[in-house]
């Protein structure tokens, strides 16, 4: 009977998760119909003005979708080949002793907030942008990326670095029998081996990348406008924090504020799907060899 | 007699014999158990033996529905004595049915603990009662002599053979009607695997031994009933004259390969 | 052409694992040095003052308000996750629930904070019309770090519990008893520091609380229903209008002092609890 109670209780608790997800996506979905069926197209509309308010108000996403799917890109493309190498450095290069001080702050870096990657960008990134390119203000899609790129390492360099581990573990010691120096082992064996993982890694720091909102928010500029490499720009979570608490629920305003979130959530969803697909190919692949 | 003493709490108990019909059991798509049909007499060793992957242990787990727990699905029917086990509760059923596997494992806390875990869940004993049984069954296994000043100690601080020997222990304190071993004997050296087969012997006059193992010159030491399996399939049943004299083929083959 | 290759190889992992090492430290060293040059005892007993607000006095609220946030929403996600993770892994025998389960886990995990932050404001203060505050604020936050601490207890299960339990099953014990006896009392340490973890990562986040609950200027809340001030958020406002670098300083000192002794002291609870074992 005791039983019968703890498994009814525990059974419902553990629904609270899928009902939230399900509150969530349906909400969403909702929310979007008012500028769904009020816009259309016109949410998506080439000119890319955004203008909530005023005389011809005028709901273009496309400049915050292409601005965050920029950055993100940007920011990935920063840090993808620094954060792998890095890993490379550490499983090769670095002494034992170095490589765990270093993964044990790395590990510490993924847990500092985004408002003080934030704050520093604004202090370091944004002010020495300013004084490299001579612009009057420093806010911009770089400095957001190159923001966005030092929080992605932390990620990229542990999970990588796993990677990185585990088929040095089981190769290293065989192609090194053969008498070949570390690096054209790294080259030959490991790189191709972990390429998977790799990209796993890469598709998930994307994601990442495209759902930071304050330490974004904070160096971009905040403009809803194409993005240019130096000019301002602004990327949906941005949006979202920065407009929602002055629109009207319900209104169009907001329904295209919860259009451009449908669109991340779909993206997200998308790179969840690939993430999973090929990890769970990555397990087997590790039982079978 | 030494055992008897011990084995007086619950003296009423099912007849114990296990018969399976047309059990089937699966694994995700795979099929690990096909059509098995047999009897396992009461108060007897039966061994079971075959090929490693045929489905040996699935066999024993499935006599107490770990199976299901595992993600397996089970078909086809089980009796221990007259009831049908899908009849009885879990817990009931596998207090009934004692399972050894193969690599022990032990709790983590203290010897003593592991062996009260089970113990105070299935009966009320006095403080004295307990230690007495504690005393008791770890003597049965021969590892009171060994360890006797330190049974606070934590378990996992044994040796291998020793948390066989405790799992043992642990599994024969609640009075199983059956007592069924997955290659108990694997991680232990001569002198303590003639121990357990001697434990065994002896327990067949109380309860029913089922013991699956790879061992055959073990298998010839101690079974009155022997089973053959090879691929989810029972192959031949019978009494000791199966190791001299094997009807089907593919035993032969197998016991020729064992000997070899 | 093979050496020429070998040696481009080694220098660029020496040249980004410089640089890695060197960025770690910055960011470590710059809050620290910076923090440690502007904090004064004031600047954490007092309230905010100065117009405009927090440009002088301290952050008292933010961080009382910071600690309440942090319990609330610990509280909440911690007891939804270990109980979920345990069904999961003890319980669930049906692949399909145990499937969607897990693919909402999955999901939200993956979402953006503001996400959590937007359907927060909108369902809970609007349809439901609650008041910016704690409450809002520590649901939103629960919600955003329940998949995070589900996943991670998840894991600490199947790592190595279910070999308990199969043999603690074999004993014709209950599932509730090896819950109580075993499961309980060997991972309840590795539990609570999920939840600590996952709490250090929910109150760090501004994005969910900016439009629930947390505000500029309050007390220190009496009950749930008021608003609150949040360290993280006021460290935005402080930054992002430009009101006070001094007190910027101090607040990025405090509130990564606050994340860096949890993160300390759950590596030094599951530390002791190895050297325990």
């Amino acid at each position: 009977m005791k039983e019968k109670t703890a498994l009814c209780l525990f059974a419902a608790v553990s629904f609270v998760i899928p009902a939230i997800f399900i509150v969530i996506l349906v909400h969403v979905i909702y929310q979007t119909i008012p500028a769904a069926t009020g816009l259309g197209m016109l949410l998506f509309d080439t000119s890319g003005v955004w203008r909530p308010l005023g005389q011809t108000p005028s709901f273009s996403i496309l400049p915050v979708i292409s601005a965050t799917m920029y950055v993100a890109f940007l920011a990935v493309a920063i840090a993808a080949p620094i954060g792998g190498m890095a890993a490379i450095f550490l499983n090769y290069y670095a002494g034992r002793r170095l490589t765990k001080l270093v993964l044990a702050f790395v590990d510490l870096l993924a847990g500092v907030p985004s408002v003080i990657y934030g704050f520093i960008g604004l202090v370091v990134v944004v002010r020495n942008l300013e004084r490299i390119f001579n612009m009057s203000a420093g806010e911009s899609i770089l400095a957001a990326a190159l923001v966005l790129s030092v929080m992605l390492l932390p990620y990229i360099i542990s999970t990588y670095s796993e990677s990185i581990e585990k088929a040095k573990n089981k190769y290293d010691t065989a192609s090194r029998a053969l008498g070949v120096s570390a690096e054209y082992s790294v080259l030959k064996v490991i790189i191709p081996i972990t390429k998977r993982g790799a990209a796993a890694a890469v598709i998930s720091a994307f994601g990442r990348a495209s759902s930071e909102t304050i330490a974004v928010m904070m160096v971009i500029g905040n403009a809803p406008i194409f993005p240019r490499l130096l000019g301002r720009g602004q990327t949906i979570s941005g949006l979202t924090a920065l407009e929602i608490g002055s629109a009207e629920i319900g209104s169009v305003h907001a329904s295209a504020i919860y259009a451009a979130n449908l669109m991340l959530m779909l993206t997200l969803s998308v790179i969840l799907l690939i993430t999973y697909f090929l990890r769970r190919k990555l397990l087997s692949e590790y039982d079978k060899i | 007699m030494r055992l008897a003493e011990g084995w007086s709490i619950s003296r009423k108990r099912v007849i114990s014999i296990i018969t399976t019909k047309n059990l089937q059991v699966s694994y995700l798509n795979k099929q690990v158990l096909k059509n098995f049909t047999c009897e396992i007499p009461k108060n007897k060793i039966t061994v079971i033996i075959g090929s490693s992957g045929c489905g040996k242990s699935t066999f024993l787990k499935s006599i107490n529905r770990i199976v299901e727990e595992e993600g397996g699905r089970l078909s086809g029917e089980i009796f221990i004595g007259d009831k049908n086990i899908s009849d009885l509760p879990k817990e009931t059923l596998r207090k009934q049915v004692g399972l050894v596997f193969q690599t022990p494992l032990v709790f983590p806390f203290s010897v003593e603990k592991n062996i009260l875990y089970p113990l105070n869940y299935h009966f009320s004993l006095s403080k004295s009662e307990q230690a007495d049984k504690v005393k008791h069954y770890l003597q049965l296994t021969g590892l009171y002599e060994e360890i006797k000043q330190d049974l606070d100690m934590p378990a996992y601080k044994l040796s291998g053979g020793q948390k066989q020997r405790l799992s043992i222990a642990r599994c024969l304190c609640i009075e199983p009607a059956i007592l069924m071993l997955d290659e108990p004997c694997s991680a232990l050296d001569m002198k303590n695997t003639i121990s357990i087969e001697k434990l065994l012997i002896e327990l067949k006059e109380f309860i029913t031994v089922v013991i699956v193992t790879h061992n055959l010159s073990q298998a010839k030491r101690i079974a009155d009933h022997v089973l053959f399996m090879d691929n989810g399939e029972l192959i031949e049943a019978g009494d000791y004259s199966i190791f001299s004299d094997p009807k089907e083929e593919l035993t032969r083959a197998y016991i020729e390969y064992m000997n070899y | 052409m093979i050496k020429y290759r070998n040696t481009l190889l080694k220098l660029t992992a020496w040249l980004c694992g410089g640089l890695v090492v060197t960025a770690t430290f910055f960011i470590f060293g710059y809050i620290l040095y910076h923090g440690a040059l502007n904090i004064t005892w004031n600047f954490v007993s007092d309230r905010p003052r100065g117009v405009p607000i927090g440009a002088e006095g301290g952050v008292f609220p933010a961080i009382t308000g910071t600690v309440y946030l942090g319990a609330l929403s610990g509280l909440m996600a911690g007891l939804v996750g270990s109980i979920t993770a345990i069904f999961l892994v003890f319980y669930c025998r049906n692949r399909y629930v145990k499937g969607i389960i897990k693919a909402s886990i999955y999901f939200l995990s993956g979402m953006s904070s503001i996400l959590f932050g937007l359907v927060g404001y909108t369902i809970l203060l609007h349809m439901l019309g609650m008041p910016r505050s704690l409450l809002a604020a520590g649901i939103t936050v629960a919600v955003m770090i329940l998949p995070f601490i589900t996943i991670r207890i998840i894991k600490l299960f199947e790592e190595d519990s279910t070999e308990l339990l199969h043999a603690s099953l074999c004993l014709g014990v209950s599932k509730t008893y090896i819950l109580r006896k075993i499961i309980l009392p060997s991972y309840y340490i590795n539990i609570l520091t999920s939840i600590t973890l996952g709490v250090a990562y929910g109150i760090g986040a501004a994005a969910p609380v900016m439009l629930t609950g947390a505000v500029l200027n309050a007390p220190t809340p009496q009950s749930v229903t008021q608003p609150f001030m949040s360290l993280s958020y006021h460290l935005f406002i402080l930054v992002s209008e430009g009101i006070s670098l001094t007190n910027a300083y101090a607040s990025a000192f405090l509130l990564m002092a606050i994340l860096l002794v949890l993160n300390a002291a759950c590596r030094g609870l599951e530390y002791f609890k190895k050297k325990g074992d």
